[in-house]
């Protein structure tokens, strides 16, 4: 390649064979300049090279457009050129050579130092005579230092200092230069010159170049890439005495981060998931990074607002003040117990004797610091005052009296002893309440006074009691064992007494259901009833426990009764002297059932969950769930609307 | 003495009575710091009596219970005020004096009788003590429990001397009231008979009251029955309306003592002369007026109204309204101006009956505040000489067992009070019922009957 390139060299100079005699030495002489032109012409001619010489015009390239005057000589015979040029590059390397001694950078001399006793450069000294400045040399080819391809498509080469044209020196033609490449040994080592307008042979040392540069060597002769290493901070005599640490070397040192893995395998899965683009094109590069704010316009708008001027300083602020200004205790005390918001100073006034007795601002640096938030746009904790009265926000309670009635007094307790009575119910009318315990006596009392009006014992404990709801009649039920036992109180009047007997031992019983249920009703004739006995008595199946509630229906002919176990409600009809269980199965234990007061409604409450059956269409109209973990009391306004459950 | 009154600040006193212990009319300085103990004393000595008489001071109508400055400082009254102080012999404290046991409950007594207590009980039974506690005649009157009793003083002659034969009115549970001739002129042998019965009511009768040509009687359905004393030829109310067959003979049988079947020892069906319908709820308590107001009658009821009627024409001719407070017993004072009654928020309310009421609800004049329910009131019997004391005295019984009476001029807590049957249970024994004559206060209740001394008494 290298050589290639030196033959294309020696092709342009041959156009100027004439100057070659006038050549004056290179105008940069040192190597590297030499080597910064021939790579910016390797450049223009590389395609040259490997292609014919047809292509060389298309080349826009400067040096290219200076051939086109060789080419119509050149063209005609290709195969002899080279040889010419070989000649005459043998020339001119020995007058290059010569040259490079008169003229080019000294050469320095390495010698051994007296002082140092280490080798180093002398310069050879300037002698102050003319020729020791090349400037002032003459140069054969006096156009001056101008880009010579000015001229290329003129036929002479510039102007001499006369002003006359000087023309382009003739050059020998193809034979010429084939002759010379024969003759002249040196030829195909020399290269045209265009500021010479001659050939010039190569110098040693660019030739060196060259090869070097072909051998992809360093192209400075004198650089070594093997130099001693100069231990500087290590090595014999240098150790370290004392090592920096002791630790072991970690092993961290070795192992390959994890956490790398870690977050470039998250990038990696951003990426694959699409959450991070790689070459997202950058959308903050539309904005302008720097703004010219002087450029604006000045506003037209109103001049903001003067700050207001702060207050002049009073008596208090003084150092010195008044003593009528300076706080009593009590003052001191109330400004301290304050919050600093809150103040109507923010200081108290002190007295000093002397202005050299004031102390240091203590507030200072606290201050400094405020003002640095403020400037810093730091958020702090801005506490709004509430200007409302206290009072307005406590809403205002009815008076207990318009609340009334509501139990106030515990007016009378009747204790029980050794025995739990669990079961009480009130007549409709209030005047009598039935109780009944767990030893199996229930009580009819009289509710104003306290006193107990009438007893019935039965065998085992009382699971419920309940008054029917109606005035018209005057009975209540019992839950013992297996039994509903319905009982008349005593001292009735004549009217209800037979109003009630005919309900639940009439003289007529009604027929029987067409499918019979398991629960039998029994009753003891209207004549020989009395208070003393259950006038009518129900058999439920058999269970453990006795019916733990007892529910009229408001109207107070149908009674469900809850027993323990599946199956255990039951719903019994008075007037009809019928028994049905509503549920074939209900999920849960059943404990409270209740009835609408005026729908055909039937409230269930398991352990967590109200149910409420439509009776009439026996379907399941809704699920209340009230979150209460054991529901134990449930209730309905009388209006039917409102349910309240407790637990 | 002089020392004292120059240290200590005194006060301006006129003293003022109508005892026959007076004061000359001029005016003391009286130490502030003085109580009733020491203004006693003063009166005493003053008056040189044989017999250390104790008395209670009025000031302004307010019996002194602090120091005289006490009382100036809460009244705010300036020190050179002139105060005029009213005083009256104090009432001894209460003496028990004899205890008469029943096997139920008490609810009613009546000590209008001399020399005889007449009690009903929750067994149906009324019984007649003498002074000496003995027991003269237990009459089986009612199947029911008994709730009150009466005694219908004869036209002849007035309850001053008690008479060989009287005839008792008492109401029951069993829906009747009855009345019974009791004749104790032998009194080995002495003879009950229950004469007539009662029929108007359909719920048990509360109470029973009396003059010599009628009788009232207040039932929880709201109505109130006027009868006349006298006893029915023949029944006139038929027994099948009234009463089911069943227990209309059983009941026919207890009364008449086992005499079956004889229509002269079976009680005559006694119809209502009027009956007296305005209460919307329970009446609890009917009393006639005093003396020549004995033609007016005054109830109260649960439905919170004192109304007072017009027996012979028997309408309602006005009623006082009160705000929640169920009444429970009623009494007129001696004036019979106006009347208290006591009501289940544990208050005794004076309320005045010449008020006419237009208004929703009626003030009451004073305030009585118990720490129980109070079940009975009572005032004591008017006495021929004018007392300025028992004027305005009242004993009321509570359910906490305790007995209490009361000066109207004191409103802030009891004169005097006991707890009746020595009542060994911190919450007390009911007392149901107190009734005051003669210096003696009869109390019935959960523990049967106690009487005490109490008052001026035949001194």
């Amino acid at each position: 390649m290298a050589a290639a390139e030196a033959k294309k060299l020696s092709k342009k100079r041959k156009a100027a064979p004439e100057e070659e005699t006038s050549a004056a030495p290179p105008p940069s002489a040192f190597p590297q300049e030499v080597r910064l032109e021939m790579a910016s012409e390797d450049e223009g001619e590389d395609g040259d090279a490997s292609s014919d010489d047809g292509e060389v015009d298309e080349f826009p390239e400067i040096d290219a457009r200076s051939d086109t005057e060789d080419e119509e000589e050149e063209g005609e015979d290709d195969e002899s050129e080279e040889e010419d040029e070989e000649d005459e590059d043998e020339d001119e390397d020995e007058s290059d050579a010569s040259d490079e001694s008169l003229h080019v950078w000294p050469k320095p001399k390495t010698v051994v130092s007296d002082i140092t006793g280490q080798p180093k450069r002398v310069y050879p000294d300037i002698e102050p005579d003319y020729d020791s400045d090349s400037s002032t040399e003459d140069t054969p080819n006096r156009v001056g230092n101008i880009p010579m391809h000015w001229y290329d498509d003129l036929p002479h080469v510039g102007y001499d200092i006369n002003g006359k044209k000087v023309l382009r020196p003739a050059r020998g033609d193809e034979l010429d230069k084939f002759l010379k490449t024969v003759e002249d040994p040196e030829s195909w080592t020399s290269a045209f010159d265009k500021n010479m307008q001659m050939d010039k042979p190569l110098t040693a040392e660019e030739l060196d170049i060259i090869r070097r540069l072909q051998e992809n060597e360093n192209p400075d002769a004198n650089y070594d890439p093997y130099e001693p290493t100069v231990e500087w901070f290590t090595g014999k005599g240098k150790e370290e005495i004392m090592p920096l640490s002791a630790a072991p070397e970690p092993k961290r040192r070795w192992v390959p981060s994890k956490w790398e893995k870690q977050k470039v395998m998250k990038i990696v899965r951003a990426i694959r998931q699409g959450r991070i683009v790689p070459n997202k094109p950058k959308t903050a590069s539309a904005q302008p990074q720097f703004y010219a704010i002087w450029n604006e316009e000045p506003s037209t708008g109103p001049a903001p607002p003067p700050a207001p001027k702060p207050r002049l300083p009073g008596h208090a602020e003084s150092y010195n003040p008044p003593e009528e200004y300076l706080p009593t205790p009590e003052e001191r005390a109330q400004w301290e117990a304050t919050d600093p918001e809150d103040r109507e100073r923010e200081f108290l006034p002190q007295k000093y004797s002397a202005l050299r007795l004031v102390p240091a601002y203590d507030n200072f640096i606290k201050e400094r610091f405020n003002r640095q938030l403020d400037l810093y746009l730091a958020p702090r904790v801005q506490r709004t005052k509430l200007r409302i009265d206290p009072d307005s926000l406590i809403p205002k309670l009815p008076s207990p009296s318009s609340l009334r009635p509501f139990p106030v007094y515990k007016s009378l307790q009747v204790p029980h002893a050794d025995v739990r009575v669990r079961a009480i119910s009130v007549s409709p009318d209030g005047a009598w309440a039935v109780s009944g315990d767990e030893s199996g006596v229930v009580r009819l009392w009289e509710v104003i006074v306290g006193k107990e009006v009438k007893r019935w014992t039965f065998k085992s404990k009382i699971g419920a009691v309940e008054w029917c709801p109606r005035t018209d009649v005057s009975f209540f039920a019992v839950g013992v064992e297996d039994h509903i036992h319905f009982i008349i109180p005593p001292n009735l009047p004549g009217p209800v007494l037979t109003a009630t007997q005919n309900i639940l031992a009439p003289a007529n019983l009604p027929p029987p259901p067409a499918n019979p249920s398991p629960v039998k009703w029994s009753s003891v004739p209207a004549a020989q009833s009395s208070s003393d006995t259950p006038i009518l008595t129900l058999n439920l199946p058999s269970s453990p426990e006795p019916p733990k509630q007892l529910v009229w229906h408001r109207k107070g002919d149908y009674l469900a009764s809850v027993s323990e176990g599946q199956g255990g409600v039951w719903i019994h009809q008075v007037s009809r002297r019928h028994s049905q269980a509503p549920f074939k199965k209900v999920k849960g234990t059943v404990q409270l059932v209740l009835f609408h007061p005026t729908k055909p409604h039937f409230f269930v409450a398991t352990q967590r969950y109200v149910r409420m059956y439509n009776l009439a269409e026996q379907t399941l109209l809704k699920t209340l769930t009230p979150g209460i973990r054991w529901i134990s009391s449930m209730d309905v306004h009388p209006s039917g609307d409102h349910l309240i459950v407790g637990g | 003495m002089a020392s004292t009154s120059t240290s200590e600040t005194t006060h301006p006193v006129v003293f003022t009575t109508q005892t026959p212990y007076p004061l000359p009319s001029q005016k003391f300085m009286i130490p502030a710091s003085w109580k009733r103990y020491q203004l006693s004393q003063l009166v005493n000595k003053a008056l040189s009596l044989p017999k250390p008489i104790p008395f209670e001071f009025l000031v302004r109508g307010e019996i002194l219970r602090g120091t005289l400055a006490e009382w100036c400082a809460e009244k705010g009254v300036g020190e050179e005020e002139t105060l005029e102080i009213e005083y009256f012999e104090s009432v001894m404290p209460p003496q028990r004096m004899s205890l008469l046991p029943h096997e139920d409950w008490v609810s009613s007594i009546s000590c209008q009788l001399p020399g005889y207590f007449l009690t009903a009980s929750y067994d149906g039974a009324l019984r007649i003590f003498d002074y000496s506690q003995k027991l003269v005649q237990t009459i089986p009157a009612h199947a029911a429990p008994a709730t009150s009793i009466c005694v219908v003083p004869s036209s002849s002659a007035p309850l001053t001397t008690t008479p060989d034969s009287f005839l008792l009115a008492s109401a029951s549970h069993d829906l009747t009231a009855r009345l019974t001739r009791v004749d104790l002129s032998s009194p080995e042998q002495p003879r009950a008979e229950t004469l007539a019965s009662l029929h108007l009511h359909t719920a048990p009768i509360s109470s029973v009251a009396a003059t010599s040509t009628h009788i009232l009687t207040s039932s929880w359905d709201g109505f109130i029955g006027l009868w006349d004393t006298a006893i029915p030829e023949n029944d006139e109310v038929p027994l099948d309306e009234t009463v089911g067959e069943g227990q209309g003979r059983k009941k026919r049988r207890k009364v008449a003592g086992g005499e079956d079947g004889e229509s002269a020892a079976r009680p005559k069906r006694k119809a209502p002369a009027a009956v007296l319908k305005s209460h919307t709820a329970r009446v609890s308590r009917v009393i006639f007026g005093r003396g020549a107001d004995a033609k007016n009658a005054y109830s109260c009821g649960m439905d919170s109204t004192v109304r007072t009627w017009d027996v012979e024409n028997g309408v309602c001719t006005s009623t006082i309204t009160a705000a929640n407070k169920p009444f429970l017993d009623l009494a007129l004072t001696q004036s019979g101006n106006s009347a208290l009654a006591a009501s289940t928020d544990r208050t005794v309310c004076q309320y005045d009956l010449r008020v006419a009421s237009s208004s929703a609800t009626t003030p009451s004049v004073a305030s009585l505040l118990h720490p129980a329910t109070p079940s009975s009131v009572t005032v004591p019997p008017p006495v021929s000489s004018p007392s300025t004391a028992a004027e305005h005295q009242l004993v009321t019984g509570a359910y906490d067992g305790v007995v209490r009476l009361w000066d109207l001029r004191s409103t802030k807590g009891a004169v005097a009070s006991f707890k009746a049957w020595d009542a060994r249970e911190s919450s007390g024994r009911k007392v149901l019922s107190v009734d005051w004559a003669r210096g003696l206060v009869g109390v019935a209740g959960e523990g049967g009957v106690e009487v005490w001394k109490l008052g001026e008494g035949d001194r």
